[in-house]
């Protein structure tokens, strides 16, 4: 009894989401970055943001690559639906340019790493 | 000679109250004990020495029996009644706190009859107490508020059916330090019994009987002591509250933080209380080593100055020489640019009353950097001899609590009851309870005991040390087993200090090799401010006086606002850079200001006057722009090319401990060598001294205001119209 419950918890098979292996979440995040590639030249046309084509690739690149050491499938999935939601808003202009601009976090100031300008700043 | 109040020598001689044994380091201290004898508390075997009391008894198993009137450090008064505890064949309940142990007593603290006792004294004591819990400062830390909950009764039977109110009495004005609401006193008598015992002012005391009794000073006239302030924490009602404090704050709204005094050179231990970043008020901490329960009013009531007078900006003065505030980046700019463009041997830094031992390595180590070696304290010690280079010249040796065991004290150019109050009280302690004997040469003033005056002349010390006075002190520092010297620091900075200096390491070292007990150490030096030692320790040369003189074309002041250095005394092109916490004397003359934090509110380590590491912990933050001292400093240097190799606070110590491990051995103090050879450095130094002796401080008024921060204390201010006022009073 004890030596089945052990087998169940340990290889319990998931259900999948979508994607039943690994190389099909690959194609279908791929799938996502290809959409938003194509895409880029009407973000750059239709909001009215100071960053150029070559900067909004390289900030979709980023956010790609931030989850880079996602491994688990049913995340992939999970993050590709939202990034095709979020291509959504875009293209519907349900994102405004602030809410594009979020990406870039220009209004955050990092925080001083330096001796000198901790204490300029007051902050330690 | 009757040392001690009448009621003192009759009453029970309290072992406790003297400091521990373990604060007390010195050899064949323990006597043989007589043996111990037996009794029994709530049926728990003690084995006390005889002579204990059942209350001190109890303690011994952790039994703590209720009281009023007993304090540990005091005499025993028995008044109160409130210890009553039942003895097994005793027909009556006794009083603890005033019973002697007897063998095999068996003594009940829970008893029926004891709990009896305890509410008829309760109901007894509460008839004749206000019902203003709600409006009386002490709600909230108040012994009879908590007894009453523990141990009275749980029903009045107070009914004022007639409506004559309450027995109320008349308050009294005691000054600007205490608050007197005398109908709720309940004659414990322990502010009676503290005034004249520990501060030796014999002005309190009860007048009437019965319910017409009453505690004060019969006619009116102020608690002349720099001690007064303890009284408030000894009442164990809201009869003597803090003025200053009165209806600021309840105990328990306030944050306590542990902290360090340093208006004293003793470095008494204290409690920070605050609340909405604001110190409300100073409370002491008990510390056997140095200030026992007690606390001199300066370090309790200075605390408003730290409110008052401060720099909160960085200042730089503009065009037409006014200073004007400035961001944190062009004040550290402005001063960064005077200091790298001053010659090296032109520039001048000086530490002064208040500087914590982290601002004075890193001012030390970037002034070394910019490749000058200038840097004194405003507080002058003779570099001649030894110097400062054996610690055991400017240091107190015998240590504050070692002084109570002494049996001769001998004051040179001293008046430490202002310099030290809490030593002074040491010295009366072991005057009252020793038959210690002092002398003092120097100025008559008043100590609070009796000593013999040798005189105030110079030359009498010289006497002493080279054997050839026919004054009888020389036979009683002779023949005495635990001789202690103090010699005031005051006295070095005069031309025959150094002579001084040498004769008084001559005597106290002549006295030591002749000691029975070789542990015991008998040379002390006083300082006067809390930063000296530390300094000292660092490496800063003491006295600015050569320094000046050379024109130095920039000068640094780290909180030097004692107004030794002064504009006339500079080029008239001078840069002054002034960094501390008030607007004293110092900023008044610098042309850069750059505001630092005080005592309570950075972490900062201090040394007292034994050599004793200490640290202070933040309790508030700093005002406005102010910064930590050692940051400022850390932050100039890299501007002035001259960066500092530690960015935190744990860098700091390290660089402190690599300068001296006994700046970082907090709350420990190191013993002390190399006297003989300071003596035998100092012989050449043993010139004619003809000059008579004088100390600052004589009067109570002049110890109020002595630093920046007291100096900017309305309360302190106060105090000192206060005495004044009194002194032209027919009392």
């Amino acid at each position: 009894m004890a030596g089945r419950e052990t087998m169940k918890t340990t290889c319990r098979v998931v259900k999948p989401l979508m994607s039943t292996d690994f190389c099909e979440a690959r194609r279908r995040a791929i799938g996502l970055y290809r959409a938003f590639y194509r895409y880029i030249p009407y973000i750059h046309k239709y909001f009215d943001i100071p960053k150029s084509e070559s900067q909004i690739r390289s900030k979709i690149r980023e956010q790609f690559y931030k989850n880079a050491c996602v491994t688990d499938i049913r995340i992939i999935d999970i993050l590709v639906m939202k990034g095709y939601m979020e291509l959504q808003e875009i293209k519907y202009s349900w994102q405004q340019k602030g809410h594009v601009m979020a990406n870039w976090k220009p209004t955050i100031e990092p925080r001083p790493t330096d001796f000198i300008s901790k204490f300029l700043n007051g902050k330690d | 000679m009757l040392r001690q109040p009448l009621t003192r020598a009759l009453a029970l001689s309290s072992p406790s109250r003297v400091a521990p044994l373990a604060a007390r380091r010195f050899a064949d201290q323990v006597q043989a004990q007589p043996d111990k004898v037996e009794v029994f508390i709530d049926d728990k075997p003690v084995y006390v020495p005889p002579g204990t009391t059942v209350l001190q008894a109890a303690a011994e198993v952790g039994v703590e029996i209720p009281r009023f009137c007993y304090h540990e450090r005091l005499a025993v008064a028995g008044n109160c009644r409130m210890c009553l505890v039942e003895v097994e064949k005793s027909p009556k309940p006794v009083a603890a706190c005033a019973m002697p142990v007897m063998k095999g007593m068996r003594v009940k603290t829970n008893s029926d009859l004891t709990r009896k006792a305890r509410e008829g004294v309760m109901e007894f004591l509460l008839v004749n107490h206000p019902l203003d819990c709600p409006i009386c400062d002490q709600g909230g830390e108040c012994d009879l508020q908590d007894q009453s909950m523990a141990f009275g009764s749980d029903r009045s039977r107070f009914t004022d059916i007639h409506f004559s109110g309450k027995r109320a009495v008349e308050d009294k004005d005691v000054g600007p330090l205490i608050k007197t609401i005398m109908t709720r006193c309940i004659h414990c008598t322990r502010c009676i019994r503290f005034a004249s015992e520990v501060a030796g002012i014999d002005d309190l005391g009860t007048t009437g009987r019965g319910t017409d009794m009453q505690v004060g000073t019969y006619v009116e006239k102020m608690f002349l002591s720099e001690l007064s302030g303890n009284v408030i924490d000894l009442c164990p009602v809201g009869a003597l509250t803090s003025k200053p404090y009165s209806f600021a704050a309840r105990p328990w709204e306030t944050r306590r933080i542990d902290s360090v005094d340093v208006l004293d050179p003793l470095g008494s231990n204290i409690v920070v209380a605050t609340r909405t970043n604001e110190v409300l008020r100073i409370l002491p901490r008990t510390n056997e080593e140095i200030n026992e329960e007690w606390l001199s009013d300066k370090s309790r009531f200075a605390c408003d100055g730290l409110k008052r007078q401060r720099l909160v900006t960085p200042m730089v003065k503009d065009s037409r020489g006014n200073l004007t505030p400035v961001e944190w980046e062009d004040a550290i700019v402005a001063a960064a640019r005077a200091l790298r463009d001053c010659p090296s041997d032109k520039l001048l830094a000086v530490a002064g009353d208040l500087a914590d031992a982290e601002s004075l390595v890193a001012l030390k180590d970037f002034v070394n950097r910019l490749g000058s070696e200038n840097t004194c304290t405003e507080q002058f010690f003779p570099a001649e001899g030894s110097g400062t280079d054996l610690r055991s010249s400017y240091l107190l040796n015998t240590k504050i609590a070692n002084v109570e065991g002494a049996d001769f004290v001998l004051l040179i150019g001293t008046n430490v009851r202002f310099e030290a109050p809490l030593l002074n009280a040491r010295i009366r302690k072991a005057f009252i309870h020793k038959e210690t004997d002092v002398a003092l040469i120097g100025p008559k003033v008043d100590l609070t005991y009796d000593y013999t005056h040798v005189g105030d002349s110079a030359s009498l010390v010289k006497d002493l040390a080279t054997g050839t006075s026919s004054n009888e002190i020389l036979k009683r520092l002779e023949s005495a087993k635990r001789p202690v010297v103090i010699l005031g620091a005051d006295q070095l900075k005069t031309e025959e200090g150094a002579a001084l200096l040498a004769y008084t390491q001559e005597l106290a070292l002549r006295l030591q090799d002749n000691l029975q007990d070789k542990e015991w150490k008998v040379l002390n030096v006083l300082q006067r401010t809390a930063s000296q030692v530390a300094a000292l320790d660092i490496g800063y040369r003491p006295g600015v006086g050569a320094a000046l003189a050379a024109g130095p074309r920039v000068v640094y002041l780290l909180g030097a606002d004692s107004g030794i250095v002064t504009r006339e005394a500079l080029p008239k092109d001078a840069v002054v850079i002034y960094q501390g916490h008030h607007g004293d004397a110092g900023a008044s003359i610098a042309d850069i200001v750059l505001p630092g934090a005080a005592y309570t509110e950075k972490r900062a380590t201090y040394v007292n006057a034994e050599g004793r590491a200490q640290q202070t912990l933040v309790a508030v933050t700093p005002p406005g722009l102010a910064r930590e001292d050692w940051k400022i400093i850390r932050a100039l240097s890299e501007v002035a090319g001259a960066g500092l190799p530690y960015d935190t606070l744990d860098e700091v110590r390290e660089r402190l401990n690599q300068v001296s491990p006994a700046l970082v051995a907090y709350g420990d103090v190191q013993p002390n060598n190399y006297f003989a050879q300071a003596r035998a450095l100092a012989k050449s130094l043993q010139k004619p001294v003809s000059g008579k002796l004088d100390v600052q401080l004589k009067q109570l008024e002049d110890y109020f205001m002595t630093d920046a921060i007291s100096r900017a204390s309305p309360t302190m201010a106060k105090c000192v119209q206060a005495v004044l006022k009194q002194k032209t009073a027919p009392y």
